[in-house]
């Protein structure tokens, strides 16, 4: 069913944290959350700003700051735990040719000073000792792929549009043959068109390459554009996780649902309208389910007392809401 | 109630000298000849990418940036040639709102003094007077209740209620044209309604006409009354929203339209179609219609020799493209 997945899967994240401490306190970023990317499918994480889907990307490909207070749980990538590597095996085995990642707003990350070319190959200079000449011709083959120029590799990245940036941002992202690939807002800094042809290019590489994503965003008309599951993120857990083509048309979480009511369509008349209240505190959460002070299904003795499981909705589909277990009983 | 339109622009050009060392080598034309209308208790949309011109456009109609030519008429008066002085007491009746919540406050400052300050720089009402004012504008903005507020600093805010704090020093001194230039772009969508719907409240109890400045056509369906498509300096396509929207004539319009998705799990097996190339330098434009070296439209001998005027179609509809001629009725 999912495009190009045969159902193994590549990475499975099980009771995931990752605390920050801070001075006004411990920030729960990422608070026991567990999912899987299946090989050959994207997997869209979203959420708002806070809800922790880009801390969930800096801890699977462990870059992390200084502050962080707790990082425990289990993430296995390719059959390794990734948990237990020392910082060289995880260099060689996992960021080259492991997991890549496409950063937001990494147009302006660039050096200004080194040729775009030698920018794209300097992975498998450094990390594969593959030999400089070789190496900038695989550089020009990815700048090709990703339908820029090749003699975009000779050009400074001030001479590139932030389109074109992007996109050599995707083929060094894509030079080391990764299996997984973490696009964290890939297009957020650029205009509609831009990101559409951005959008384009991810869905060809994809089909093209068999290539398997996780795709971050806050946007879930974006989102749609890539998700074969899809994981709603609130307050550093899980609310939902479920196929596309069920969470979009039949949310079973109530923050899943009024989200996708507060986006404008374009296309047909559904007036949006807002989740009154503002996110969690994340270092001062809301007992039991996080988002039950901004629910209108709130049940009080229950939501606010005890933190739901991920129940089954049906099939694949999961979510993390009081309501789905009376039904259950029922 | 007056007569007319409350702002009205006449072919106005907004350029920027581009100089090397001592001598001027050409101009950047931010806006190159826009005649629009904003009328009274309406809110209009103006719609493009970067580049397009239209903030330049939104901060002319301030006179925070002054024009290279052309008029613009607020309630009949021409601001575009007026004295710094005389400006200053039109500005009173003018407010904006900003993107960057996190920018446009003086994280210094108290919530109550951001808010009162136009009051104050305008010499607006005595002490008590003006506490009154703030703690009303507060409650307007829905911050409540106003005095737990008032004391905060912006960092102690959340996004959303620091753009209400924006809002309420916009509108503190009752104006009757506010500029809104991306504000709920910076915000997450759970929210971003619930700011604009904000706007249209104050607009019905207060008689405040806005203009949207965007690059989003999803709220912009939602949240005004007429819409204005820019390209490349110049207005493309203008009229009611919900009319353009549903009907876009100039291919520009149709193209933007296509790149934007809606959520929808079908979304990944298709393929958008976008037009190819890039927005124009504004330094050196191309000649004839701009958006031509993109057009799939493009007629040869035509498109690229003279621009195309804004077209009138009735209802309100108004189109710069050659296509429309014959619907026009060949003016």
């Amino acid at each position: 069913m999912n495009s190009g997945s045969d159902g193994s899967e590549l990475l499975v994240v099980r009771d995931l944290f990752l605390h920050f401490s801070t001075r006004r306190g411990i920030v729960r970023a990422v608070d026991g959350i567990s999912f899987s990317v299946r090989k050959g499918e994207t997997l869209a994480i979203v959420g708002e700003s806070g809800s922790g889907k880009s801390s969930t990307a800096l801890g699977i490909i462990r870059i992390l700051p200084r502050n962080v207070a707790r990082f425990t749980g289990s993430i296995v990538f390719d059959g390794m735990e990734l948990m237990r590597m020392s910082e060289e095996e995880f260099r060689t085995k996992v960021r080259v040719g492991g997991i890549s990642m496409v950063f937001q707003g990494a147009m302006n990350s660039l050096n200004p000073v080194l040729r775009v070319g030698f920018q794209v190959a300097e992975s498998l200079i450094v990390n594969l000792r593959v030999p400089k000449e070789e190496a900038l011709r695989r550089a020009e083959e990815m700048l090709e792929l990703v339908g820029l120029d090749r003699s975009v590799a000779q050009r400074y990245p001030h001479e590139l549009s932030g389109g074109m940036k992007q996109r050599a941002l995707i083929a060094m992202a894509l030079v080391t043959n990764p299996k997984l690939v973490i696009l964290d807002e890939p297009t957020s800094a650029l205009d509609v068109m831009t990101q559409a042809n951005i959008m384009n290019l991810l869905k060809r590489l994809k089909r093209e390459l068999g290539l398997t994503y996780i795709f971050i965003t806050h946007d879930l008309a974006l989102a749609s554009e890539l998700a074969d599951r899809v994981a709603v993120m609130y307050g550093g857990r899980i609310a939902e996780l479920g196929p596309a083509d069920e969470v979009y048309p039949r949310p079973r979480h109530p923050y899943t649902k009024l989200l996708i009511e507060s986006v404008p369509f374009l296309r047909y008349d559904k007036p949006p309208t807002f989740i009154p209240g503002t996110p969690p505190d994340l270092i001062d959460p809301p007992s039991g389910c996080r988002f039950h002070p901004r629910c209108p299904y709130f049940m009080k003795g229950k939501c606010d007392v005890a933190e739901p499981p991920m129940f089954r909705a049906d099939g694949d589909h999961w979510a993390s809401c009081w309501l789905l277990e009376e039904r259950r009983d029922a | 109630m007056p007569e007319g339109p409350l702002i009205r622009t006449e072919d106005l050009r907004v350029y920027f000298p581009v100089r090397k060392l001592f001598r001027t080598i050409g101009h950047v034309r931010a806006v190159d000849g826009v005649s629009l209308v904003v009328n009274r208790n309406e809110t209009v949309a103006l719609v493009g990418e970067s580049g397009s011109g239209k903030t330049t456009f939104g901060r002319a109609l301030l006179g925070l940036v002054r024009p290279t030519s052309g008029r613009i008429l607020f309630d009949g008066t021409d601001i575009a040639s007026m004295g710094e002085k005389e400006l200053r007491l039109i500005r009173r009746r003018m407010g904006i709102v900003f993107q960057d919540p996190y920018a446009s406050l003086n994280p210094t400052f108290t919530v109550y003094r951001i808010v009162e300050e136009p009051l104050v720089v305008n010499k607006i009402g005595t002490k008590e007077e003006r506490r009154e004012m703030v703690m009303k504008a507060l409650e307007e903005v829905k911050l409540t209740p106003p005095e737990f507020f008032a004391s905060k600093y912006p960092h102690m805010l959340s996004g959303g209620q620091r753009q209400r704090v924006a809002i309420a020093r916009a509108i503190i001194t009752r104006p009757a044209f506010v500029v809104a230039d991306e504000p709920v772009s910076m915000l997450d969508a759970s929210i971003r309604v619930e700011i604009l719907l904000l706007f249209r409240e104050i607009q019905k109890r207060h008689g405040v006409s806005f203009l949207y400045i965007t690059h989003d056509l999803a709220t912009a369906k939602y949240f005004s009354d007429r819409i204005a498509i820019m390209y490349a300096g110049k207005v493309v396509e203008e009229g009611p929203t919900r009319a353009v929207l549903s009907e876009p004539l100039h291919p520009y319009t149709q193209a933007l339209i296509e790149a934007i998705p809606d959520p929808d799990p079908m979304n990944r097996f298709k393929m958008r179609e976008v037009v190819p190339g890039q927005p124009p330098s504004l330094l050196n434009p191309p000649s004839g219609c701009r958006f031509h070296p993109r057009c799939p439209y493009f007629m040869k001998g035509k498109c690229e020799v003279a621009e195309p005027p804004l077209y009138d179609l009735g209802d309100g509809r108004k189109v710069a493209c050659y296509l429309m001629e014959e619907r026009a009725g060949n003016p």
